[in-house]
């Protein structure tokens, strides 16, 4: 990397060079059946270069030739991509506890006993068929840059995730689980999973209209996702923000409170620099309703004369290999706050209603206005507080500037699901469309 | 190339191994609004190994050849693993050897044009679109992707294949005070750049749609009789059906491999599907797998009944069943999984006039926008369409999702006509992404189909 930087600096106003080297092994059962073992041990460098005024970038898997990688970047400075700002001089980030040694020591055979052991605890507790996937990750990044930017950390990962599907169908009842190293699964999560489970058995065809709908953690990234579209530095420079001038408005129900907080090293992933090398803080997105912050990285930052905020961050969705994407304002250590009410107590509110237990076709809508129309997958049917039974056949839709703004309640505790860590949150009077 | 795989496959002791070396490629160009955000050509290369050794089955990928005994220990640990922990050994069915190389037909090769002509033939279309009142952004690229895959085994397979992929696409956002539309525009080919010249009308059509949309009035949710176009219908086949034709997705799923035996009745008598990687000048066209097998044209559902599952190695030996190619990786990170080639509904009798003869009322629904599937249940979304009375297209409506159940949606298709087209540029995304996946279907006449509404 010092080689390299200093090659590109001959060459140009400004340099930044970024490695990640990440070592995974997944493990995937399948009805007790073990289907698949697979390991990666993969690395890469991307270099970013400005020279008057303008940015080049370019990434390679394998740093065979320095000065071929340096030609690619300046080659792409031809385009004429506008620069904006300059790589920042970071140092003195907190020391965070992302990176657990203990988990070198966890080989597959350990995440194959685990697995072993919860098919054994749970094959009395259900009759539909459990699918159960686990892994590790160590993912190392280390960044440098000409301003003298010289910041690296180290994270591990443990994950858990568990399916319970209804027979005669594709669909389940699905969690997961993640920490820094190795961690037996509790008795009291794996009870309440077959304890929600059991609750769908029975399928149930009722008619649509407005109801109370709870969103289950794992279906809530559906309205955070529109959030995070509509505070994005890169949505509001691009006009496509409905909460543009919208800081210190109430957005949502006093109940909401949002922040994402990349140093938050109880969880996996914390960072202390984003992927620009600028430091990480704790943001406060929505407080009690009212939206206190956009999030910037460092080239929306500069277009919206903004400070950059830390959220610079080679966001992949999808399946995109982040050595070959750039950085982009991303959340991605979310949680929204627990509420007071325990899970039950919130199903015991609904007079009527659906638990959305999934979602499917989160991604379809159109998001920057913040409208969504997702089938449930599975969801459940709620008469009087009691589930009746899992609905067939059923979406769910609206806007969240309008449904956010609804809550009945919250639970008391926050879940790892999809994009971050959420409650399952009670909604009123929303939109269900049913084949009835 | 092949002797440098070669010298790692003689270092692995199994009963079998493959390995795949894949260079990439890419060239990308990003417009955003009037900006241009990122230009540039790049290239990266990697390794998959597998190996099956005594009924145990592992894969693992690496970029750093000083690596590689590394992935090779790692691989036959991971083998031996399962091998202990497989109750029924993982078995490949065989696969005549084959020493082949293939590259494309391409009309006209990226490589022979400059990345400013790419350049100047992407701004050409951000600039048609941005031209347009009420339009507030555009995220308009060109991507280009080269794979040059080695595919080695030790049963004596060698094969190199190169695949060309070109697209410019995006997504355009218009504007009205605080309500924001956006439909895609796509262009693209597994042939050639020719596919991408003389687009304009293409994109200017797509911009008017945009700015339609921003005056339509949200669908009215609840269960509606409807016409979807090519692409709609496309992802249909692909989403709802196709999935649960792959055998892996359906193999260790009890209720869904019960349904999805061969000889059950799915559908309709009209409808008939079929994946083909063979097409040449579609999207999904490839010669071999990437393990090693030669692609074929697979039929699916022959008039409603099920005549075939795409195939693995692994799978075909499960099922008994042909090995027909169908089992391909993303790139160089990944193993290869079963994936549809070129998915498509055999077209029908009836003209598009017809089936909104038929239709009567209801919407006429247009261009796939995403969809997902969890077991047999699908959620999509289209990008607009229209309220049909009396067999005539009205207004405009927007917002639209679409759910169902495969199996019932599959009987209620009441009608096919007889246009059937295919899609320009893919994007599923199984685990990897497939960016040639290919699908198509004629126009489409649906009964009692969900619609989420707003």
């Amino acid at each position: 990397m010092d080689q390299l930087l200093k090659l590109a600096k001959q060459q140009s106003d400004g340099v930044e060079v970024l490695s990640i080297e990440q070592n995974e092994n997944s493990i995937k059962f399948e009805d007790r059946k073990l289907k698949d073992i697979q390991s990666t041990l993969q690395s890469g460098i991307t270099l970013r270069l400005i020279k008057q005024g303008k940015i080049g970038f370019a990434y390679t898997k394998n740093l065979r030739n320095s000065n071929e990688l340096i030609q690619h970047a300046m080659d792409s400075l031809k385009g004429g991509v506008a620069a904006e700002f300059n790589f920042p001089h970071t140092d003195n980030v907190p020391t965070l506890n992302s990176y657990d040694p203990g988990i070198e020591g966890i080989d597959n055979a350990k995440i194959v006993g685990e697995c072993n052991r919860i098919y054994g605890f749970m094959q009395d507790k259900i009759e539909g068929q459990l699918n159960i996937g686990g892994g590790t990750a160590v993912t190392g990044i280390q960044i440098k840059n000409s301003s003298g930017t010289n910041l690296s950390s180290m994270s591990s990962n443990y994950y858990i995730s568990v399916t319970i599907l209804y027979p005669g169908s594709g669909t389940g009842i699905h969690r997961s689980l993640e920490f820094k190293n190795f961690k037996e699964v509790d008795d009291s999560f794996l009870n309440n999973l077959a304890e929600l489970y059991k609750k769908g058995e029975k399928e149930f065809r009722t008619t649509g209209g407005r109801m109370k709908v709870l969103f289950m953690p794992e279906a809530m990234y559906t309205l955070v996702w529109r959030l995070q579209s509509a505070t994005s530095g890169e949505s509001l420079y691009n006009k496509q923000s409905p909460l543009a001038d919208a800081i210190g408005k109430k957005i949502f129900d006093e109940k909401i409170t949002i922040v994402n907080d990349p140093l938050n090293d109880e969880r996996p992933d914390a960072r202390a620099f984003d992927d620009e090398g600028v430091g990480c803080r704790k943001l406060l997105l929505i407080d009690k309703g009212v939206l206190r912050n956009y999030y910037y990285d460092l080239r929306y930052a500069a277009k919206m004369n903004a400070a950059p905020s830390g959220h610079g961050f080679k966001a992949a969705r999808w399946s995109s290999d982040r050595i070959s994407i750039k950085p982009t304002p991303a959340l991605n250590h979310l949680s929204l706050a627990s509420g007071n009410t325990e899970f039950w107590k919130l199903v015991g509110a609904m007079d009527r209603g659906i638990i959305v237990c999934g979602a499917l076709g989160a991604h379809s809508g159109n998001i920057p206005n913040g409208d969504f129309s997702i089938g449930v997958s599975p969801g459940f049917y709620v008469e009087n507080g009691e589930v009746v039974g899992r609905i067939k056949d059923a979406m769910v839709a609206g806007n969240i500037y309008a449904v956010m703004s609804r809550v009945i309640g919250i639970e008391n505790a926050i879940h790892a699901a999809y994009t971050g860590y959420y409650p399952a949150v009670l909604f009123d009077e929303v939109n269900v469309a049913t084949k009835n | 190339m092949f002797d440098e795989l070669k010298s790692m496959l003689t270092k692995i002791e199994a009963d079998y191994a493959d390995i795949r070396h894949e260079t990439k490629k890419v060239t990308k160009i990003v417009f955003n609004g009037k900006e241009l955000t990122e230009i540039g050509n790049n290239t990266t290369d990697g390794y998959v190994l597998r190996v099956l050794n005594h009924g145990g089955y592992a894969s693992i990928s690496f970029t750093d050849i000083d690596r590689h005994e590394d992935a090779i220990r790692t691989v036959l640990q991971n083998a031996h693993l399962m091998s202990k922990a497989v109750q029924q050994s993982v078995v490949f069915k065989k696969t005549p050897v084959i020493k082949d190389s293939h590259t494309p037909v391409l009309h006209e090769d990226p490589r022979d044009v400059t990345i400013e002509e790419k350049l100047q033939l992407t701004r050409k279309y951000n600039d048609i679109i941005m031209s347009t009142d009420k339009i507030a952004t555009t995220n308009i690229s060109y991507g280009e992707l080269i794979r040059d895959k080695h595919f080695l085994s030790t049963d004596g397979t060698e094969i190199r294949e190169e695949l060309v992929t070109t697209r410019i696409s995006g997504l355009i956002t218009s504007r009205d005070g605080k309500l924001i539309q956006n439909v895609r525009v796509a262009a693209g080919g597994s042939n050639g750049l020719a596919n991408l010249r003389n687009r304009e009308a293409d994109f200017e059509k797509r911009a008017g749609i945009a700015v339609d949309l921003l005056s339509a009035q949200p669908i009215e949710g609840g269960c509606h009789n409807v016409i979807v176009n090519q692409s709609l219908g496309g992802v249909f086949t692909h989403e709802a059906f196709g999935h649960f034709s792959e055998a892996d997705i359906i193999e260790n799923n009890r209720s869904m491999r019960e349904k999805m035996k061969i000889g059950a009745k799915l559908g309709n008598d009209i409808v008939s599907i079929t994946d083909d990687p063979t097409i040449t000048d579609q999207l999904g066209h490839y010669h071999y797998d990437d393990e090693g097998v030669k692609a074929q044209r697979t039929p699916l559902l022959e008039h409603g009944v099920l005549v075939g599952h795409l195939h693995s190695r692994r799978t075909a030996a499960s099922f008994e069943e042909p090995l027909n190619g169908h089992c391909v990786a993303e790139d160089y990170r990944y193993a290869p999984i079963i994936r549809m080639g070129t998915i498509f509904m055999e077209p029908g009798k009836n003209s598009f006039e017809e089936l909104l003869s038929m239709l009567g009322d209801g919407y006429y629904l247009l261009d796939a926008k995403g969809g997902q599937t969890s077991g047999e249940n699908f959620t999509f979304g289209a990008q607009y369409g229209f309220i049909v009375r009396n067999g005539k297209i009205g207004g405009m409506v927007r917002d639209i999702n679409i759910s169902g159940n495969l199996y019932s949606t599959l009987g209620n298709i009441s009608a096919i006509a007889n246009d059937l087209k295919y899609s320009q540029v893919g994007g599923c995304g199984k685990g990897q992404a497939n960016i040639r996946s290919c699908y198509g279907t004629p126009h489409l006449l649906i009964e009692d189909l969900i619609i989420g509404g707003r």
